[in-house]
């Protein structure tokens, strides 16, 4: 007889580690299949010579003190989840341009109050206008959170009465709430920077998405564990082992199984299994053209995912690298350096997707600067992030392949080197380059994008939200992860697999199953 | 202050515009056509080829380098098509059925980069005492046999990024693949680097790719070779042992050293590598595998010697019980027991065999080991670098095979 499970969540990402974890937690019997002998997807660790690198991870947000937990810490607490936090010192250091060209070298602080502070002290004269935003993010958050909990059916009395600013500004691009109140121009391009962790220029994402993440870094600081997001990914594992769950490694899910228009099992490398549900930490686009037979494919998704165009989003590039000094000898400072051309967003995301000549953009972290023991005693690491564009990775032939992307680590070197005066390239003991190959490989996504589809203009966060009972058609399966309502990033992904798992619990108990 | 925000003239309308972003959404969706959806993305497949679950290969020639007790088997991928790719040093990891059992062995690629691409790869493997999958190769592989390959592993190769120009290759016995796949690719202009190669060999007619070696040294002038005998003395070449003074000898500043050979050759340039004093960065050792007489190694339980114990191991929905010595690698008797069971490296470096121990302690050697913090946190072994110390239940994952 085949073995029977409640649910079966396939892939161990991080929506899928979190919905596994919440359905374990319920009382449900969980099965968690994974195509690689590790858990976690991006939120892993690799190990070169003698050290251990964090390939994703730049900072979590909504962790919180432990005193005052934020979701993301919260929802570890409720799963039984213990992770050693470290708390990362500021927000970021941006080497870039202002908008009107000229030279722009800031670091901001955590903290609303420090951060108004602070940006009066770049932008003398901001602080009014600055309070004024503050007092908009803090009503956008709270209101987001009431529309949140309210599972879609959010009382708009309620909303008019407490959150007025949200309903009004909520279905905007960030620029024009900017515009509408009259920020200068300066504070906005210092607040363009996180732009990137979003994957959508400002001009086309929702301010209330924005606002979002934005306050979740300022208002609750950042943290990362002090080994790698693999302790993350292995504690959740553990915990999931704990309540039962079973979860197979080197497994893959090859086809959906249904009964009539119901989902029943899948079928996968290590044979097949019977379930009621099935969350699936894959792109839709993947599960739609090879998992589930053609003739269920209701139109409605068709139209969806050709309405979505295959825009993933620009594709993730990394170098990492293993230094024989440390952080202080080679006079890194900062967590956290965003190295870009211009802090115009829409200008800089055309650079990004320009091709090898126009990107210049990447992100340095180091992160000995949070974590002094994260590399052995005399040594430090750290790491570049950039993105890629779908031309350059796609023409490319396996015989340039490394030259490739060696090319662009050494422009990424370089700009440390001259544009913030950190030279690291004699001190190289270990580096390794993941390009969106290398992501295409180990998270299966299309082209290696982490971002699912781009959160932008008609298919932002907040209307995905308000839609979840009409995005989800086919009976016993949610697809979950970056392409899901919250879009991407560890603790979206984190929420988006906690919420898919209480849709699908929900259902079950609707079916009387 | 209460603040008041509104991006239209009318504050009514952007709160409706809000309300409305659902049915926003919906118009855009049934404005798309209904098109087949498809998910085949060239940079996917690039990353498939670079790294195929396996490859499937044949053997199409068998070289006998008699003098040295070796052979080279070229193969040919068995769908006609190309190998996949690699950096010249790096191994394969061939599946081998010997006596019911499935095991693995990695063998460095002795063939270039190039030939890949038109479907070809060798690895050459010598005879040593008592090697039961070398033994089994020489006497059984044929023509037309089919073998079962990983993609190409493991990270020595030379890179630019880090490396001086100059790199000093120590090799011994079957030690010179890597080394003999880095010369053919200066050679042809696919790396970039100078390399001298210090040849360990006993005596002359026992060099093994003599004259492929000195060929190449002799067609690129960045390549130079050195053989150093151990049992001969002949004019031409160095007599003795790999030492620090050899490799000053013939070493142009900066440097690094690359290592590959049996272990007692790790065992001896162990001294000689201190004594130049080069910063780790500059030194880097294929993988040695794991020391045969585990009972000598630092830490090792002396009361666990000469001992077995009974392992169970979980794969998916199956269970399988034997007996398992404690002076073996788990994933030996794994592999005894006819059990499939993922490995690549077999020296505890690359993480492939990661299982996850359920109940049972075991001892993992000092000079092997390379798991990740979390992993040593929460009892996650590799079981090619890990000894059995009492009975012990393990999780090992499943490995891909062909159909």
């Amino acid at each position: 007889m085949k073995k029977h499970y409640d649910i079966v969540v396939v892939g161990a990402g991080n929506a899928g580690l979190s919905a596994a974890l919440h359905s374990a937690v319920e009382g449900k019997k969980v099965l968690l299949i994974e195509q690689h002998n590790l858990p976690g997807g991006c939120a892993t660790s690799f190990r070169r010579g003698r050290f251990e690198f964090e390939p994703s991870l730049h900072e979590l947000c909504d962790i919180g003190s432990e005193d005052d937990p934020a979701e993301i810490r919260q929802m570890m607490m409720d799963y039984g989840v213990k992770v050693d936090w470290k708390e990362v010192p500021d927000c970021f250091r941006i080497i870039s341009k202002y908008s009107d060209g000229t030279p722009m070298d800031v670091s901001m602080p955590f903290g609303c109050e420090n951060f108004i502070d602070k940006m009066e002290y770049y932008v003398p004269g901001s602080r009014p206008k600055m309070e004024e935003y503050f007092e908009l993010l803090n009503e956008t958050v709270a209101g987001t959170k009431y529309i949140s909990d309210s599972n879609g059916n959010a009382d708009s009395n309620v909303l008019k009465e407490k959150f007025p600013n949200l309903l009004r500004t909520g279905s905007y691009p960030v620029t024009r709430v900017w515009k509408a109140m009259g920020l200068p121009q300066k504070c906005c391009d210092i607040m363009s920077t996180y732009w990137g962790y979003l994957g959508i220029d400002l001009d086309r994402m929702a301010f209330i998405h924005y606002c979002n993440m934005f306050m979740k870094y300022v208002s609750r600081a950042a943290y990362i564990p002090a080994h790698t997001s693999h302790e993350i990914s292995n504690a959740m594992v553990e915990r999931l082992r704990e309540l039962g769950g079973d979860i197979w490694y080197n497994c893959r899910a090859e086809e959906f199984l249904f009964d009539g228009d119901q989902l029943c099992g899948v079928r996968t490398s290590c044979g097949e299994v019977e379930c009621d549900y099935v969350l699936a930490n894959i792109n839709p686009d993947i599960i739609y053209a090879k998992m589930v037979p053609k003739e269920l494919i209701p139109e409605r998704e068709k139209k969806l995912s050709a309405a979505r165009g295959k825009n993933y989003s620009a594709r993730m590039y990394t170098v990492y690298v293993g230094l024989n000094k440390t952080a202080e000898e080679l006079g890194i400072r900062d967590y956290c350096i965003f190295f870009a051309d211009t802090a115009d967003s829409v200008q800089e995301y055309k650079n990004i997707l320009g091709g090898f000549d126009k990107n210049n953009f990447t992100i340095f972290l180091c992160n000995n600067v949070v974590n002094p023991d994260a590399s052995p005693a005399g040594t430090s690491m750290g790491f570049f992030t950039s993105m890629g564009n779908r031309e350059e990775w796609s023409d490319l032939s396996q015989e340039d392949y490394v030259a490739y992307k060696n090319k662009y680590a050494r422009k990424f070197i370089k700009t440390l080197k001259d544009r913030a005066g950190i030279d690291i390239e004699p001190y190289i003991e270990e580096i390794c380059v993941a390009s969106p190959w290398t992501f295409a490989r180990y998270l299966g996504t299309p082209e290696g994008a982490v971002y699912g589809y781009e959160t932008a203009d008609w298919d932002g966060m907040m209307a995905r939200m308000m839609m979840l009972n009409e995005d989800y058609p086919i009976k016993g399966l949610r697809p979950i992860g970056a392409a899901g309502p919250r879009g991407d990033g560890y603790s979206s992904a984190y929420v988006c697999g906690r919420l898919m798992a209480r849709l699908a619990i929900r259902d079950l108990k609707e079916e009387g199953r | 202050m209460a603040v008041k925000v509104k991006i239209g003239l009318i504050g009514a309308l952007d709160m409706l515009k809000f309300k409305n972003m659902s049915k926003v959404r919906e118009m855009a969706i049934q404005a798309a056509p209904a098109n087949e959806i498809t998910a085949d993305y060239a940079i996917n497949n690039h990353a498939k080829a670079l790294h195929p679950d396996f490859q499937e290969l044949v053997v199409e020639k068998v070289i006998d380098h008699e003098g040295a007790g070796a052979k080279t088997f070229l193969m040919r991928s068995k769908d006609g098509g190309p190998v996949a790719y690699f950096r010249a040093g790096q191994y394969l990891s061939l599946k081998l059925n010997i006596d019911g059992s499935s095991i693995s062995r990695p063998y460095s690629i002795s063939s270039c980069p190039k030939d890949a691409l038109q479907g070809v790869v060798s690895v050459t493997v010598r005879n040593n005492p008592g090697g039961f999958a070398a033994e089994h190769m020489l006497r059984e592989f044929k023509e037309g046999d089919e073998v079962l390959s990983s993609g190409p592993q493991g990270n020595f190769y030379y890179e630019p990024l880090r490396d001086p120009e100059h790199i000093v290759a120590l090799a011994g016995g079957s030690g010179i693949t890597p080394f003999l796949s880095m010369a053919q690719a200066i050679a042809d202009g696919t790396e970039d680097f100078d390399l001298t190669i210090l040849f360990g060999s006993r005596t002359k007619e026992q060099i093994l790719f003599r004259e492929e070696l000195d060929e190449l040294a002799a067609k690129c002038d960045r390549i130079h070779v050195v053989h150093v005998l151990s049992d001969e003395k002949a004019d031409g070449f160095e007599h003795g042992f790999i030492t620090a003074d050899l490799i000053k000898k013939y070493a142009k500043e900066p440097y690094s050293v690359f290592v590959c050979g049996p272990e007692a050759m790790y065992r001896f340039l162990k001294g000689e590598l201190d004594k130049l004093g080069l910063p780790k960065k500059n030194i880097r050792c294929e993988m040695l595998g794991v020391t045969k007489k585990i009972t000598e190694a630092e830490g090792f339980p002396k009361e666990a010697a000469g001992k077995e114990f009974d392992l169970k191991i979980r794969q998916g929905v199956y269970e399988y019980s034997f007996k398992a010595s404690a002076e073996e690698p788990i994933l030996v008797a794994i592999e005894r027991a006819g059990i499939t069971a993922p490995s690549r490296c077999r020296s505890g470096e690359c993480g492939w065999c990661r299982s996850k121990v359920i109940s049972g302690t075991y001892f993992a050697p000092a000079e092997n080991e390379n798991r990740r913090w979390a992993d040593v946190k929460w009892d996650y072994i590799h079981p090619c670098a890990t000894f059995p110390t009492s009975d012990m239940v393990i999780e090992v994952p499943a490995e891909y095979t062909p159909k």
